[in-house]
């Protein structure tokens, strides 16, 4: 059963990982200026994400998208805390350097319309490190996202250190209770 | 470590059997539950439910609920907690509910002292946050009085009663200046 769909966006196309993505995903994780990577990405670790990816869409916890253009993986589209019965989830975008903002920013806009009119979703929010995330900050604005919040000290970042985070959110019009939108 | 505490006027403690009607009374009242917000109890047995549920996320180390109780009456006048531990980040979700005469700057401070200490110093926390509600400005005056720092809004965080639930977020850093004062004082600013 195909837990994660296809969604096309002008250039390119956001598909489900597979297991012949291994390669692809240890490289996209093996640089270092994406928030929370690490240079010992293994294939071990890369396997283990392509399985959960699939046990989480099949629960509704989250979902893992490879963004493809031209038969190439990259970077990945992901949904984490996913919460139907709120409407919202927080996503993650991760992309090879040079990957051209404005495939980023289609490839954003078809995944949140295509969450919103196939799960209702209508609150997604990204979490991004102060000076270290304004490209991904210029792809979220474009797509309509605003900040909403600095939480102070929020991610542990070593033992003894913690960074800011900068909450960007877009919430749809709304549904409530069964009212159009 | 004890989980118990007290302070000058308030033991600040766990919860036993004997407190379902207690807790009944505290989360059956409209203005206690109405800056969470969550409808009031309207039999004991959602009490004697919470109870069980209490105990339960403690042993998960999700979350730890106290009672205060009045040292002079006995009266028990408000339930506090911290939830959602995380334990990665060292954060953790402190939430109050009180009688609404018992909602003052020093009465929160004297509490607020005792269960950030605890979670500070006992549980090596860092951050402490609390979700105010963005129509709720006396809570979020006494929150801020308190020394919290309002980091921004989570709008649309749930839907009740056909509203979404926007909240502000307060926090409370181990290394906030506030904090280090307030040890030194001991006590947090209670005017």
């Amino acid at each position: 059963m195909k837990f994660v769909a296809n969604v096309d966006f002008s250039g390119g196309q956001l598909r489900p990982l597979n297991n012949s993505d291994v390669d692809s995903i240890v490289k996209l994780y093996q640089h270092q200026t994406l928030a929370g990577q690490s240079v010992s990405a293994s294939r071990e670790h890369a396997e283990r994400m392509i399985s959960l990816s699939v046990q989480m869409a099949a629960t509704q916890r989250g979902l893992m998208w490879a963004i493809e253009c031209d038969g190439e993986i990259q970077g990945m589209l992901s949904l984490y805390d996913w919460q139907p019965s709120s409407l919202k989830t927080l996503m993650r975008l991760d992309v090879l350097p040079g990957f051209e903002p404005s495939l980023q920013v289609a490839a954003l806009s078809s995944a949140v319309d295509f969450l919103a009119n196939k799960y209702h979703l209508r609150n997604f929010s990204f979490q991004c490190l102060p000076n270290k995330d304004e490209l991904l900050i210029n792809v979220l604005e474009q797509v309509g996202f605003t900040q909403q919040a600095r939480l102070r000290d929020y991610r542990r970042i070593s033992q003894t250190e913690y960074s800011d985070i900068l909450l960007y959110n877009r919430i749809l019009e709304s549904v409530v209770a069964g009212e159009e939108k | 470590m004890n989980w118990n505490l007290k302070t000058d006027h308030y033991y600040i403690r766990f919860a036993h059997e004997n407190d379902i009607d207690c807790l009944y009374k505290l989360l059956s009242n409209k203005s206690v539950v109405k800056s969470i917000p969550k409808n009031p109890m309207v039999v004991e047995a959602q009490a004697m439910d919470l109870a069980r549920r209490m105990v339960m996320q403690f042993e998960a180390k999700e979350a730890a609920f106290w009672l205060v109780e009045e040292k002079d009456t006995g009266k028990i006048i408000a339930r506090i907690s911290l939830q959602k531990f995380n334990w990665v980040n060292a954060s953790a979700q402190l939430q109050l509910e009180v009688f609404a005469d018992y909602k003052t700057q020093a009465i929160l401070a004297e509490l607020i002292y005792a269960v950030a200490t605890l979670a500070f110093e006992d549980l090596s926390l860092h951050r402490l946050e609390w979700f105010v509600m963005t129509n709720d400005s006396h809570t979020a005056d006494l929150v801020s009085s308190l020394g919290f720092t309002r980091d921004g809004v989570f709008n649309s965080y749930f839907e009740f009663e056909n509203s979404w639930i926007d909240y502000q977020v307060f926090s409370l850093l181990h290394t906030d200046a506030v904090w280090q004062q307030a040890i030194i004082n001991d006590g947090l600013a209670k005017s």
